[in-house]
């Protein structure tokens, strides 16, 4: 007789982890298959409708580039924090700052060209954003407070800000009553990419990209951060500023999330409006996790989860099956990936029963 | 003396290794009734898993235990305690958040309902009976560390263990706690109870054990009635092993200028400690472990600030000098815990390298990769750690390689002091000869503050050695003193 | 005040605190069981569609209640299955399980949108409901709380009177503890994780079925957030608990009739104020050191031994 029992894997996965991860997801999608079967509807229908949808011509795969954009740049936001295993579940808020802070530069002074508009509007995103990430970093350090709870909480926050304004003072004479600021000025939109439909926010995410790639990688902070998100006990026998770099690294984290707001309000939306909030907060946490925290592989997987957006409108408008179908998909693949996680860090062994 | 009393419990031949290292090896050991047995050895020579393995927390590779003659397997340690054998660890078990009572009927509540008065007062009684002083509706949080070991007997008297195991109980008790502890211990015994004590303590062996037995490097050495024992010394060298001769070559280094000076450190557990050190200098501290070594070395190298008396580092004092990161270069510190301390598991050597060192890889804001990973390979290389690339994570080198590379990183700054604590524990003979080769390089620029429980490591190495007991220094003396060499058994027993 | 203004405003209060206290009781029912379970929010969402799909498919409110609390379950079975069987992550997966339980209910609940079922109404309890002042405010409500107030009294008698609670409780602070006492702490965290979402999704089904009487996309709106809030608050005591729920009970009475009696303040500003008081009473609680009342081993996985 044997016993299985559970250790610790010594050694890394090479592809066993991408088949692991494969299992994982062919799990979430075999969940989502039965939802929509559970509606009445083919689940091979609807996963293929899905799949074309999203990636199945030039114009989707620009969709899904322009959703990508402002997932990714929350998602790499979430990533320092969660290097640092500060919890920073507040990218939705600090999004919403971001894009309040690039609207005010946007219409009070308006008639400025790019060149002037374009990188004010930048800095005040990074700003309103930064900030509103570093108030959790703050409460935490001085207060001991929990950020997952202080991110949320100011996640509700902050929309309810964004919607004052734009009920309110920023609500534009001429837009019927409907809840949004005037359109910006041109100089405040960020252009397309020749004749595509992409924007230039998308190289915002390329420099972004590479700039903390190379933060993590040659710049003494951001050793330090990574050093202490490893090992906290050797960050202090090292004596790195543990305190400072929790401020930076919400301040970062937040000013991210903050661009992702400016891009959207700039040039998807060329206005503010409550309709800015469409989840990407919450997307990049799904994104930075699965993509482990590694600014490339937030590439990848913020397109793939672009791709499950646009997929999932391509569903809703042949199936009529509900947005929320693109959360449920999020949520399960995430949990199937968490679960998947297990055999990449255990493994079983059998021992002899004596 | 007692009449050699019925053996409750006979381990025969049993070994047990994790990997390569052998923890035990080929164990035999006897416990009878009515008797306190002290299972003595230092860090590391297998005791705790000997008792892990009677308490069936640990399976052994091969050997048997016997229990009141029927030959027994544990396979969880619930079947253990169903036999009678209780431990309390050294680390208590306790949760601390609950009350004595709960604490005590947790796993033995006898009933779906609890009954908090009628708990309280079966603790009250048993606490009575066998004269351990308890407030039972205390939160175990509260207590000092003596009740909460008084819990944890409890916790075993209630279950009516017969067999009861002590992991090194004093560690954490004041002398005033260990004296009750050794009262309860010897009444327990009276009544009946077998038990085991498991120290480093000579002083506390002699006065409570009826038999001892002597544990090194996995093996026991030596099992005999305490009456037997005819000098504390002998059992410390027993315990210590004898001095194998590894021979350094020490080539003569002029003493330099002071790097440490430390006045009348008090406090922590420390009681007016005074040393200095000088360039060119090994200083052994030796002692049994947990006689104030950590916090005069957490002192020493600014973890935990000094509550009276005076540090002055390289010419320094201890606050001017920790409160400059640059000075921090120019200390070295090579700690016990290699792995959770010293290094960051899973990130690779290059960035392990760079971990406490800065010294010219740093430009503004930039690190200067290419110099960082040129001179982590040349570290690697000099040191030969294996495996010899740096693309390697840490937590897949073994131990010794682990410490030549936590060796190399803190040496490579050239720093005025280093303080090296345990250099060589649980490591081979040949890395610790390399390692002791590279220290007494290292010494020529440098003043060395070696700790370490090993007495042929000190003596090899050191220039002059310090004997630490219960937070003092009861003696400093030049190594060369044959006379005081030869009493260090005693010195370290608090016994001269 | 004058008491014809008082006494509604308290009455809503304890409507309105209910759902928040059933849902913070059932996080403090997991976390005692050391599983930190952050998807509150996503199993109050799938109780409320599951209590009002079931209610108006079966007619019987009760039925509706019962529904609700094994649909959390289910969810909480969920995170069990992630964290205790495969040793997930708990952050993580309770962030996944939200995400998931709001999808879910939003997406199987579309067709409910716009349907009425029948809910719980008020009953006055005999005698009691005469008493003046305490009478009108906590004894003319729907019978849903009448069972909000057994259950923060039995659950603390469960933490304190049975074995059962021991266990749990030790498994939250020192599962090698329990282990050393011959308990094996997973099965009790399961305990934890399976009752406790079936607590939240009872919360979630008191906001279909007697709040509002009527299924809409994002009912929660941040109710299982401001639990896993409370707890802290509550310093993981059941008692405790009711406090603080009925502290934001009040803070959204309050907004909502200043609303109806159309203030000047922004509705924006009315609408952060249990965000904004949820922050105030985390902060002040944590730096009051209620985290020292944290369970231990809150939210670490039991790993295997070596």
């Amino acid at each position: 007789m044997f016993d299985l029992t559970i250790r610790k894997r010594q050694e890394s996965l090479g592809w066993t982890a991408v088949l692991i991860y494969s299992g994982a997801v062919a799990m979430a999608l075999l969940f989502s298959a039965g939802l929509l079967f559970f509606q009445g509807n083919s689940p091979i229908e609807g996963l293929s409708l899905l799949l074309e949808g999203a990636f199945g011509s030039s114009y989707a795969i620009e969709d899904c580039l322009i959703k990508a954009i402002p997932i990714y740049l929350c998602a790499l936001g979430v990533a320092i924090a969660f290097k640092l295993q500060i919890w920073n579940i507040g990218a939705e808020g600090q999004f919403a700052l971001g894009a309040i802070g690039a609207t005010w530069v946007a219409i009070t002074f308006p008639g400025h060209s790019s060149w002037v508009m374009i990188p004010s509007m930048m800095a005040a995103a990074f700003l309103c954003g930064g900030l509103w990430g570093v108030i959790p970093a703050v409460l935490k350090l001085k207060a001991n407070a929990n950020e997952i709870i202080v991110t949320l909480m100011l996640n509700y926050i902050a929309i309810l800000i964004l919607d004052y304004l734009v009920y309110g003072p920023w609500k534009s004479p001429d837009s019927f009553g409907f809840p949004m600021t005037q359109e910006f000025s041109s100089g405040a939109i960020i252009g397309k990419i020749g004749e595509t439909n992409l924007n230039w926010g998308l190289l915002i995410c390329l420099i972004s990209g590479l700039v903390i790639y190379i933060f993590f990688k040659f710049t003494v902070m951001g050793f330090e951060l990574k050093a202490s998100g490893e090992n906290v006990r050797a960050a202090r026998y090292a004596r790195f500023p543990y305190g400072r770099l929790v401020i930076i690294s919400m301040l970062l984290s937040g000013a991210f999330a903050g661009w992702a707001g400016f891009v959207e309000a700039s040039a998807t939306l060329n206005r503010l409006q409550p309709t800015i909030m469409v989840g990407y907060g919450y997307t990049a946490i799904v994104v930075a996790w699965l993509a482990r925290l590694n600014p490339f592989y937030i590439g990848i997987s913020s397109f793939l989860l672009a791709g499950l957006r646009v997929g999932v409108e391509n569903l809703q408008l042949e199936l009529q099956v509900p947005a929320a179908f693109g959360e449920i998909m999020e949520g399960l693949i995430l949990l199937t990936i968490l679960a998947g996680t297990f055999f990449i860090n255990y493994r079983f062994v059998r021992r002899p029963r004596p | 003396m007692k009449q050699p009393a019925d053996i409750v419990i006979a381990l025969e031949g049993i070994s047990k290794s994790f990997g390569k290292v052998h923890a035990n090896k080929d164990i035999c050991l006897t416990i009878r009734k009515g008797t306190v047995k002290a299972l003595l050895g230092e860090n590391g020579a297998g005791k705790s898993t000997l008792m892990s393995i009677l308490a069936g927390r640990l399976q052994p590779d091969s050997g048997s235990i016997t229990v009141d003659g029927t030959p027994t397997h544990f396979s969880s340690a619930k079947e253990a305690i169903d036999v009678g054998i209780g431990m309390v660890y050294q680390h208590f078990k306790l949760v601390e958040s609950m009350t004595v009572a709960e604490n005590v009927f947790l796993g033995q509540e006898g009933g779906r309902m609890l009954k908090p008065r009628a708990m309280e007062t079966r603790v009250r009684e048993l606490a009575n009976a066998y004269n351990l002083d308890i407030d039972p509706a205390a939160t175990v949080a509260d207590l000092s560390m003596g009740e909460k070991q008084r819990v944890e007997i409890l916790k075993l008297l209630l279950r009516k263990s017969r067999i009861l195991i002590f992991d090194e109980p004093t560690a954490v008790l004041t002398p005033q706690e260990g004296d009750e502890l050794f009262k309860a211990l010897s009444f327990m015994a009276d009544q009946g109870k077998s038990i085991v004590f498991i120290s480093h303590k000579l002083g506390e062996v002699m006065r409570v054990a009826d038999e001892v037995a002597i544990l090194r490097k996995g093996e026991i050495i030596e099992e005999k009635s305490i009456s037997e024992v005819t000098s504390k010394d002998d059992l410390a060298r027993m315990m210590v092993g004898k001095e194998t001769f590894l021979s350094v070559v020490k080539n003569k280094v002029e003493g330099g200028e002071l790097v440490l000076d430390v006045k009348g450190l008090d406090g922590n557990g420390l009681k007016g400690i005074s040393l200095n050190l000088r360039r060119g200098e090994i200083l052994g501290i030796v002692g049994v472990a947990g006689n104030g070594q950590k916090p005069l070395v957490e002192t020493i190298c600014g973890l935990q600030a000094p509550e009276k008396g005076e540090i002055t580092i390289l010419g320094k004092s201890w606050k001017s000098f920790f409160s400059r990161r640059k000075n921090q270069d120019t200390l070295s510190y090579i700690p016990e815990d290699r792995i959770g301390l010293a290094t960051c598991p899973s990130m690779n050597l290059s960035d392990n390298f760079l971990l406490t060192t800065r010294k010219g890889f740093k430009r503004g804001p930039w690190l200067r990769r290419k110099r960082v990973e040129s001179e982590s390979q040349n570290v690697v290389d000099r040191f030969s750690v294996l495996p010899g690339h740096i693309s390697a994570q840490a937590r897949h080198l073994s131990g010794g390689n682990l410490q030549k590379l936590v060796l190399g990183r803190e040496f490579f700054r050239n720093p005025g002091l280093i303080v090296a604590e345990q250099p060589t524990q649980g490591l081979d003979i040949a890395t610790a000869k390399a390692i002791w080769d590279h220290l007494v390089t290292a010494r020529e620029s440098a003043g060395i503050l070696l700790v370490t429980g090993d007495l042929n490591e000190a003596f090899s190495l050191s220039d002059r050695v310090a004997v630490m007991f219960e937070g003092e220094i009861v003696d400093l003396f030049e190594v060369t003193d044959m006379e005081k060499r030869g009493r260090i058994g005693l010195m370290m027993a608090g016994a001269a | 005040m004058t008491p014809d203004i008082l006494i509604p405003l308290l009455a809503a209060t304890v409507q309105s605190g209910t759902p928040i206290l059933f849902a913070t009781l059932g996080a403090i029912f997991c976390e005692k069981s050391g599983v930190l379970n952050l998807g509150v929010e996503g199993i109050m969402a799938v109780g409320a569609l599951a209590g009002f799909a079931v209610s108006y498919y079966t007619g019987s409110v009760w039925f509706g209640f019962l529904a609700g609390g094994l649909a959390g379950m289910l969810m909480g079975g969920v995170h069990g299955v992630v964290c205790l069987g495969f040793l997930g992550n708990q952050v993580v997966s309770g962030l996944a399980l939200t995400i998931l339980g709001v999808g879910l209910a939003n997406y199987l609940g579309t067709p409910l949108i716009g349907l009425s079922a029948s809910g719980f109404v008020p009953v006055d309890l005999p005698l009691l409901a005469r008493i003046p002042f305490l009478g009108p405010i906590f004894f003319q409500q729907d019978p849903l709380v009448y069972v909000s107030y057994g259950v923060p009294v039995g659950m603390w008698y469960f933490f304190k009177y049975t074995r059962a609670g021991l266990r749990l409780r030790a498994a939250g602070e020192n599962p090698d503890a329990a282990l050393a006492a011959g308990i094996h702490s997973v099965n009790y965290r399961w305990l934890g994780v399976l009752c406790g979402g079936f607590f939240m999704g009872l919360g979630g089904a008191y906001l279909s079925l007697a709040y509002t009487h009527m299924w809409a996309n994002h009912l929660t709106s941040g109710r299982g957030w401001i639990a896993v809030a409370l707890v802290i608050f509550a310093f993981w005591n059941p008692l405790r608990a009711v406090a603080g729920a009925y502290l934001f009970g009040g803070v959204m009475a309050f907004q909502f009739r200043l609303q109806a009696s159309g203030t000047h303040i922004p509705s924006s500003f009315l609408l952060m104020l249990p965000y904004v008081l949820t922050l105030s009473v985390l902060v002040f609680s944590s730096w009051k050191g209620g985290s020292s009342a944290t369970p231990q081993a809150l939210g670490v996985n039991i790993e295997p031994a070596d």
